[in-house]
């Protein structure tokens, strides 16, 4: 495998990333994964969280927990979302130490990045969060332009649904499909298109960041 | 297949098949054609005389500078129905967008208008279109219909607009389609925010 730590980063992301694939085994007891997603009001930070606890319960059969907690603003205060996906049941439904964070502002890196495990994975827009140097060696990081792909298919709002796809393509933690699925059931009526085109831009953006070539 | 889920296959309801896939410049000549069989009192209702090539040069233009999206529909070998999405890409009307819609005579009433309307309209969703418009004289009854089921609704009718082949006059409707909720649901679903709850 190819070390990532952000100490460096590389001129290519995808070519300095590939053949670094998340396992599930890393997380801890029962496969227990904790996933902490942070970002600012208003960029669907809440909606990223459910969608992988959706299609982790509803659509993969195993177990999830989401806590959210947002500001006093609707936007622009500090919102994130904990989510834990499991093979069996839950009982402690916080995240204490992440092994995946997936973030889209600085200050969520700044308040979250000290909880992630040693050797947790870090996702980030790659535009709003710039953790260069400020993670431990032996942790991971993929960044990805999902502001700009949300804009070039047409609605920024949609950042938070390439950011879904990106985790889902980059971690191997839950299949595509059900991911589809989540999406679909949790979107507006008449957005799903559009909706669906994000995910897979995130997804095989993530692919081909893990993917050996 | 390409972008947004074309080419794909439409069943109309007398069990035949046409393929729909968005246009590009290589349907050209093809369209050319199509629009030179429709009768008089069809191409009548349209904006432009597209039956030449200087219309066909500005469409193609069009499509190729994201003005206008088009949906073609084939079967046998050869165009039988047309569905544009025009819009301008700045101003103030640019959240609006102008369907056109033209289906051959032997393809209609059998649900090809309604195929590549809808598909259209997906598209024009899916582009950030938060309001379609489509204009349509009094006597295009089974045109009305077809709109009215994708959710247009008349919002303006313009009296006496115009001039059919016989010299009679008739009334230009103007069908709305405010889709703008759609993205409203969206904008809310992220808002990260509910005045009941909170850390």
């Amino acid at each position: 495998m190819v070390s990532d730590r952000v100490g460096s980063p590389p001129a290519s992301p995808a070519a300095d990333h590939r053949g670094r694939v998340w396992e599930p085994s890393q997380g801890s007891h029962n496969n227990r994964t904790e996933i902490r997603v942070g970002g600012l009001g208003g960029q669907g930070i809440i909606l990223c969280g459910s969608i992988i606890g959706k299609a982790a319960a509803i659509y993969s059969g195993r177990h999830a927990a989401l806590i959210q907690a947002f500001g006093p603003e609707a936007r622009g205060s500090a919102c994130s979302a904990q989510v834990i996906v499991a093979d069996a049941a839950i009982g402690y439904p916080y995240v204490r130490h992440p092994d995946i964070l997936v973030l889209l502002s600085q200050d969520a890196f700044v308040q979250f990045s000290p909880q992630l495990k040693p050797d947790g994975l870090v996702l980030y827009e790659n535009e709003l969060v710039h953790p260069e140097g400020k993670l431990p060696t032996t942790a991971r990081s993929l960044g990805i332009p999902a502001t700009r792909f949300a804009e070039e298919l047409g609605r920024r709002l949609v950042l938070n649904i390439v950011m879904a796809g990106f985790f889902t393509g980059a971690t191997n933690l839950l299949s595509i499909d059900a991911v589809e699925k989540a999406v679909v059931d949790s979107v507006p009526k008449g957005t799903e298109s559009l909706n669906l085109k994000a995910l897979m831009k995130g997804y095989e953006y993530g692919r081909g960041l893990v993917t050996p070539t | 297949m390409d972008r947004d889920g074309f080419p794909r296959v439409a069943k109309l309801k007398d069990g035949s098949s046409v393929e729909i896939s968005l246009a590009s410049a290589a349907d050209g000549p093809a369209l050319l054609d199509f629009y030179r069989l429709l009768s008089d009192e069809d191409r009548l209702v349209l904006k432009d005389d597209v039956t030449t090539p200087g219309w066909l040069a500005r469409f193609l233009a069009k499509l190729a500078s994201g003005a206008s999206t088009s949906l073609v529909a084939r079967a046998d070998g050869r165009i039988c129905g047309e569905a544009t999405l025009h819009r301008t890409l700045h101003g103030w009307s640019r959240h609006v967008g102008e369907i056109r819609l033209s289906v051959a005579a032997d393809r209609r009433g059998k649900g090809l208008g309604y195929a590549l309307a809808t598909g259209v309209v997906k598209l024009a969703i899916d582009l950030g279109i938060e309001k379609m418009v489509a204009y349509l004289v009094e006597s295009q009854i089974a045109a009305r219909k077809t709109f009215e089921r994708l959710g247009f609704r008349k919002e303006a009718e313009l009296a006496r607009q115009v001039t059919d082949l016989l010299g009679a006059k008739r009334d230009l409707f103007i069908y709305a389609n405010d889709v703008s909720y759609i993205w409203a649901a969206m904008e809310a679903l992220v808002e990260d925010y509910s005045s009941h709850e909170g850390h």
